[in-house]
């Protein structure tokens, strides 16, 4: 099913300003959607908003052409898994994942056949007649999935459904999502502040800051085409490189004359209007070359060296003191406290302009 | 080399530090105010039970009598005075109470914890402040409140006067425990019983309160046991003997020389926790708590 957002707005009771505001999104059917954004930005309240649990204060939200702005959530056809998974204690696995079938007067056969197959989907047939309280985490949020997925819904909401669990579950279970999720063929929407879920799972990444969407698009284009400095700073890890400097001659020099830079003859045709003005540049930490045979190199002292196994995390400071992190293969030998000369992929810059942040080679 | 360990050293294995002489002094202590706490409750209740049973006492108890054993007392009490039909009334009264109040504070409990709405939190407060006046105070609009209602409504009697009383009484400060309660079941749980299909009076029955019941158990109890502990409003408002609560009626077994019995008074005292317990014994499996665990949270 197609989710479409027109111009749609929250603003709580009580509350001065709009929570969100603003947002038109589109939904493609099968999608997985992922809906990233800092604590705080709003991407609960559109969640929430999608499953109806938050009124809608402006705009319209329609599935396929049916607009359900006033639908209460029983009838969207959604399910949703929460974050604490909100299983019902009081009932075994089994009541819980039939709950809603129940609810909806389904036929005793009916649920037994749609409970079972979800339990074989899932791998929790063993644990139908336990109670939440005697399985582990992972099985819990097994249970939460398996209670949305009998439901059979058009559309998957989850939010945040892997936070609970510790770092090895939550790689398997983000294959594990995406395989359902392909498997049942619906569209999901899956809000996560966690940039490698939204980069490993989604087929499309809604970025949100402030109320804001700052960035729609494909995880590859967040990665390499950033649309400005806070995309850019919140999507890979570590953090991009983020140089203030001006455009002055056709080539970039940064605040402190530390680093100049001569753009790739690409970017030099878009720059072209930035001459004498401030612009930013972002450079991702793999995208240092070392050695010396590069025209524009620049010195740096490596501080820490961070040993992740196959690669290195070095965080520098250059002259004027301002710090860079560098990330080379992890067979590459560097000292602490060693100073040394690195050169530019300069086909891997991203300039944006200072004044608004927005980026300008695209 | 080869020692012989001539006795079991004997190892410490509290994990507090070992206590120091003031110590020692103050645990003693600690403990001769504790045991003379236990005396004073259980010597009246021991006798209590002794001149329940004694066939030597008469009317009045008197100490340094022999000991005879005897339910000559208790046969008193069913034979010649009303003692059936006071626990007869002081359990309709208790369950009528429990039930109305179980019914009112549910939904109250559960109305302030998940609904924001306008006066919210004055009108809690109101109802806590207006608490610390004694019922007692009202006893006059009672009266008027009752004649004016069972002039047009005959069937209403002062015993259902009595029981509207202590459900209004338990009201307050049970909404407030159990909204504590409520509060403290995720949200999260109504989200997704309202996305499976339950209405708001859905959420409440088939989720909510299955959670609260110990709380809404422990409620149950409290307002059973109300009635039976309260002499003062049913000994004022209730003028017909067989229309007595077991307090006010066991009350004329000392009070009135024409009546008296004590013997028997203590008697009906010790037969009167018998209701009490037995429901408290039905009662206790559902007093386990914990039971939110593993609904939230890995």
């Amino acid at each position: 099913m197609k989710v479409i957002m027109k111009n749609l707005g929250k603003k709580y009771e009580g509350r001065e300003e709009f929570t969100l505001r603003h947002i038109d999104l589109e939904i493609d059917h099968q999608d997985f959607c992922v809906i990233l954004g800092p604590s705080g930005c709003g991407k609960t309240t559109l969640l929430r908003m999608i499953a109806g649990l938050n009124s809608i204060t402006e705009g319209d939200l329609y599935f396929n052409e049916r607009r359900v702005n006033t639908v209460p959530p029983k009838d969207r056809d959604i399910a949703m898994v929460f974050q604490s998974y909100a299983l019902y204690p009081h009932m075994t696995v089994y009541d819980n994942m039939a709950f809603s079938l129940n609810m909806r007067k389904e036929s005793k056969k009916v649920i037994d056949e749609r409970v079972n197959e979800a339990a074989r989907l899932l791998q929790i047939e063993n644990n139908l007649y336990a109670k939440p309280a005697d399985i582990s985490g992972g099985q819990r949020q097994r249970v939460a999935l398996g209670r949305a997925i009998v439901r059979n819904p058009k559309v998957f909401l989850m939010d945040e459904p892997l936070s609970n669990l510790d770092a090895k579950l939550r790689e398997h279970m983000r294959v594990e999502l995406v395989r359902i999720h392909k498997q049942l063929g619906t569209t999901t929407i899956y809000v996560t502040h966690d940039q490698t879920e939204a980069m490993t799972m989604a087929t499309k990444i809604i970025l949100m800051n402030e109320g804001k969407i700052q960035q729609v698009g494909k995880p590859d284009d967040f990665y390499n085409k950033p649309e400005n400095i806070f995309v850019a700073r919140f999507i890979g890890s570590p953090t991009m490189n983020i140089i203030k400097g001006k455009y002055e001659n056709g080539k970039f020099i940064s605040e402190n004359n530390t680093i100049t830079l001569t753009p790739s003859d690409k970017d030099k045709e878009v720059l072209k209007n930035f001459e004498g003005k401030n612009v930013t540049i972002g450079i991702r930490p793999e995208r240092f070359e070392s050695g010396s045979e590069f025209t524009d190199t620049f010195e740096t002292k490596i501080d820490v060296i961070e040993m992740l196994g196959k690669e290195k995390t070095l965080f520098t400071t250059l002259k004027d003191g301002s710090e860079l992190v560098i990330s080379t293969p992890g067979h590459y030998k560097y000292e602490e406290g060693e100073v040394h000369t690195f050169g530019f992929d300069v086909s891997a810059i991203h300039y944006f302009d200072s004044e608004n942040g927005e980026r300008i080679n695209k | 080399m080869i020692k012989k360990k001539s006795k079991k050293e004997k190892l410490y294995l509290s994990d507090r530090p070992p206590l120091s002489l003031p110590g020692k002094i103050g645990l003693g202590f600690s403990y001769l105010v504790l045991f003379s706490w236990v005396v004073a409750i259980v010597w009246p209740l021991y006798q209590m039970v002794v001149s329940a049973f004694n066939g030597r006492q008469e009317q009045r108890i008197m100490a340094n009598t022999n000991f005879e054993f005897s339910t000559k007392h208790f046969e008193y009490l069913f034979t010649e005075t009303l003692y059936l039909q006071w626990v007869k009334n002081t359990i309709f009264i208790a369950g009528a109470t429990a039930i109305l109040t179980l019914i009112v504070v549910s939904f109250t409990g559960y109305a302030y914890s998940r609904y924001r709405f306008a006066g919210r939190k004055a009108s809690l407060m109101a109802i806590m402040l207006i608490q610390t006046i004694p019922t007692f105070a009202g006893i006059t609009a009672y009266f008027t409140m009752h004649s004016i209602v069972s002039a047009v409504i005959p069937e209403f009697t002062r015993q259902m006067m009595l029981i509207l009383i202590y459900t209004g009484g338990g009201i307050a400060s049970n909404t407030f425990i159990l909204k504590g309660y409520i509060d403290s079941v995720s949200t999260e749980l109504d989200d997704a019983a309202k996305i499976d299909g339950c209405s708001n009076f859905d959420v409440y029955r088939l989720i909510i309160m299955p959670i609260a019941r110990p709380m809404l158990t422990i409620i149950a109890l409290w307002s059973f046991i109300g009635p039976f502990m309260d002499y003062l409003m049913a000994r004022v408002l209730l003028t017909n003997p067989s229309s007595y609560t077991l307090a006010a009626g066991l009350f004329t077994l000392i009070s009135d020389f024409r009546t008296l019995n004590q013997p028997a008074f203590a008697a009906g005292g010790l037969l009167t926790a018998i209701p009490i317990v037995a429901l408290f014994i039905v009662l206790q499996r559902q007093l386990v708590s914990g039971l939110t665990s593993g609904s939230v949270k890995g």
